[in-house]
């Protein structure tokens, strides 16, 4: 099977995952004791003004038609329409996601930029200083909460150094108007330059605040599946045919012991939304985590199923480039015959 | 006799464990001879394993090469000297000056002049690239060719090692492959370097009785063909007269018995060597009937003292538990052949004779032995 096929049987088999997620996401708003009308309407509400939000919000219908209105309106691309914020959920999140994909990328960019010459450097360097150096921020990165570390690098980083912004975050592609200026490039060039160097000061804090976590399970695991491969029977027949040690470790050993890896990082990805939602709350970006949590406290169902869609989506998307890249490594898996 | 290709004089491989100082390889010395085929034999432990990577320098950490000699046509591939320490203590040992560097084992020996098969063929190829691919890519860097000529080669070495289609093949990844069609592949990456020395460790052990079979005509042919010198590493006696020509059996990381192989079938000088040509399957034999070694081999971190094979010797007196015999000459004809036992008292002379015999409980197959022990204490 190629690697093309074996993509879209991935996404294929997305679609029942998403549709469960749907399901249970709707039938558990409903049975969550509370009555958003109730919420909207302030204290006490006439009958006919509580009749008349039901209707329209379609809440008087029955369970099976409610969910499958909601199904059909998923499909055209209609999540209903925020309780609270009175607009249609998609724009909501159209609004928010940015952010939230930003930090996630942005974290994850650095925790595998950072953790994966780390692991490989303590692996072949094992027991020797730099091993022992990595060892311990790996161990000091798993074992320390994300939002702790958000705090102390905000009271360091922002309140007495100054460096760095705590507050929300800039989008780096919603720059300050055309790049392409006729007439006037300086100024439009420099303008971006600006908007770039303010974007980096906003997103590094909360980068390193998520990210630390990824970092150190990254290191850990690269670490030991490193040590693991170069012990192979295969690695040590390429030593016993004169390839050199740097070519087994970045040639022979690397590819190998990158499977593990991709492995932790698919799940990462659930911690990592999880985390952001901590980060978000830190560092007050108004992102997907901060408009789950209010939806939450409002009782704003719409919004609480279209944001944990989109959660599910992300996570979705997120394990089927895990497996993917999974396949991409090892032919083993490629040709459906993993072993 | 032509001129010995390896020379290993004394060699101690060592590792140096939590629990201790494991003793793997504990002074050996043999040699190979140019267009010989030099078996290894003894039971798993025994530091065959530990003796085949020492002589390509490929010990890994915690182990060691402490001690000896290995001498490849003329370079010196192991070899240390005494230097005097500041102040008292004994002399510190450091890598003579002819010593080949890491690097000149790496570029010159490995894979050039010497090459091994290890023992696991499913382990010994990387999952991840084509069989193809691996072999081109040993072919490139011990033949100094251009990829597109090396991969004709690796394409014509598949065929001559037996692998049908091996155009097509050569794309394949080693999961595609069976286990006797792997050992055949790491067979043509031997072959297709072109070394003067192959080191087949125990090559056929994981494979079928048929396969094996297979794989040992092969050998044999590949062998006449490019006059290649083998170490062949085992524990099967009937592997090693199927196509050894000189023998050195090896029991808790020392040579007890050397023979060319006739002799040493024929005329068996060790009681070790004794045991493991009764503990071969013959064809008329039941399950019942078959004739293990008595006992496990004790660990190479606390080997016995005297003799080490004392603790299961049919023969073992009490002069065994405390002198320890060096590997002699002990034959009475044509050609060496080197035995390490205290009963060749007119070699040994030490006192084995008047010694009493010790009992060991878990005798097992060694009924015959018992008898003429018992005859010998009269
Ligand atoms: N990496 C290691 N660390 C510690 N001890 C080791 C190591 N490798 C080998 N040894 C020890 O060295 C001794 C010899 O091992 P070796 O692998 O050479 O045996 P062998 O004769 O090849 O046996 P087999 O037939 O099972 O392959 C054993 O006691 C083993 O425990
Ligand atoms: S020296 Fe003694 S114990 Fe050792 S093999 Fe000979 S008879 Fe047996
Ligand atoms: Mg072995």
């Amino acid at each position: 099977m190629g690697i093309y096929r074996y993509t879209i049987r991935r996404l294929l088999q997305a679609i029942p995952v998403l549709l469960g997620i749907i399901t249970i996401t709707f039938l558990l708003s409903d049975a969550i004791p509370g009555d958003p009308v109730q919420i909207m309407l302030g204290p006490s509400p006439s009958q006919a003004q509580i009749e008349a939000i039901r209707a329209k919000y379609g809440l008087n219908q029955p369970l099976y038609v409610r969910y499958g209105n909601y199904v059909w309106g998923l499909l055209h691309g209609d999540l209903g329409e925020s309780l609270y914020y009175q607009v249609p959920v998609l724009l909501k999140i159209k609004q928010r996601l940015p952010a939230t994909l930003l930090l996630l990328i942005s974290s994850f960019a650095f925790a595998i930029v950072t953790a994966i010459p780390l692991g490989v450097i303590s692996a072949k360097r094992r027991n020797k200083p730099t091993d022992h150096i990595s060892r311990v921020i790996a161990l000091v990165g798993v074992s320390t909460p994300s939002f702790w570390i958000g705090l102390m690098m905000i009271l360091i980083f922002v309140y007495h150094l100054g460096w760095f912004e705590s507050t929300g975050l800039v989008i780096p592609w919603e720059g300050p108007g055309p790049l392409i200026a006729p007439g006037n490039q300086a100024a439009a060039l420099g303008a971006w330059t600006d908007h770039l160097v303010e974007s980096a000061r906003h997103l590094l804090l909360p980068t390193l605040s998520l990210g630390t976590l990824q970092m150190a399970a990254i290191t850990r695991i690269e670490r030991s599946s490193m040590l693991e491969v170069l012990s192979e029977d295969y690695v040590q027949l390429a030593r016993a045919y004169g390839v050199s040690e740097r070519t087994i470790l970045r040639k022979h050993a690397f590819r190998n012991a990158q499977l593990p890896v991709i492995t932790l990082i698919g799940l990462q990805i659930t911690a990592a939304i999880g985390g952001a939602v901590l980060t978000e709350t830190v560092f007050a970006i108004n992102g997907m985590g901060t408009l789950i949590v209010n939806s939450i406290y409002r009782q704003d169902f719409p919004t609480i199923m279209g944001t944990t869609f989109f959660y599910g989506l992300v996570f979705v998307i997120g394990v089927i480039v895990t497996d993917i890249s999974y396949a991409y490594v090892d032919p083993r898996v490629t040709y459906g015959e993993a072993e | 006799m032509s001129e010995p290709l390896l020379e290993v004089e004394d060699l101690r491989t060592q590792f140096f464990t939590e629990d201790g100082v494991v003793r793997a390889v504990d002074g050996i010395s043999f040699t190979v001879n140019e267009g010989e085929i030099v078996g290894l034999v003894g039971e798993s432990g025994a530091g065959k394993s530990v003796a085949a990577s020492s002589i390509m320098r490929l010990v890994e950490q915690p182990g060691e090469i402490v001690g000896g000699e290995i001498r490849f046509k003329g370079e010196t591939i192991f070899g240390l000297e005494d230097v005097e320490r500041d102040g008292d203590g004994p002399p510190e040992k450091v890598p003579r000056d002819d010593m080949l560097s890491n690097a000149e084992v790496r570029e010159r020996i490995r894979g050039r002049e010497i090459a091994i098969i290890f023992q696991d063929p499913m382990e010994s190829l990387n999952p991840v690239f084509t069989v193809g691919g691996q072999l081109r890519e040993f072919i490139e860097i011990n033949r100094d060719l251009p990829e597109n000529e090396a991969r004709d080669l690796a394409v014509h070495m598949l065929r001559e090692v037996g692998i049908p289609e091996a155009e097509e093949r050569y794309d394949d990844y080693p999961h595609q492959f069976s286990g006797g069609m792997r050992q055949r592949v790491l067979i043509a990456m031997a072959l297709a370097c072109e070394p003067s020395l192959i080191i087949a460790d125990e090559p056929t052990t994981a494979l079928d009785v048929t396969v094996e079979g297979q794989i040992l005509d092969l050998v044999d042919d590949l062998q006449g063909k490019y006059d290649t010198s083998f170490i062949w590493v085992t524990h099967d006696m009937g592997v090693v007269a199927e196509i050894c020509d000189r023998v050195n059996v090896m029991y808790l990381g020392e040579i007890v018995e050397q023979a060319d192989v006739d002799s040493l079938f024929h005329d068996t000088q060790h009681p070790y060597t004794k045991a493991l040509l009764n503990s071969i399957p013959r064809p008329d034999q039941s399950v019942g009937e078959l004739n293990p070694i008595a006992g496990v081999m004790p660990e190479a971190i606390n080997p016995p003292s005297g003799c080490r094979f004392h603790t299961r010797c049919p023969e073992a007196r009490e002069v065994c538990t405390r002198t320890h015999p060096g590997c002699r000459e002990v034959g009475d004809g044509d050609g060496p052949h080197r035995a390490a036992c205290l009963k060749h008292e007119g070699v040994f002379n030490a006192g084995y004779v008047e010694s009493e015999s010790i009992e060991n409980k878990t005798t097992g197959g060694f009924d015959v032995g018992l008898t003429e022990e018992g005859e010998a204490d009269d």
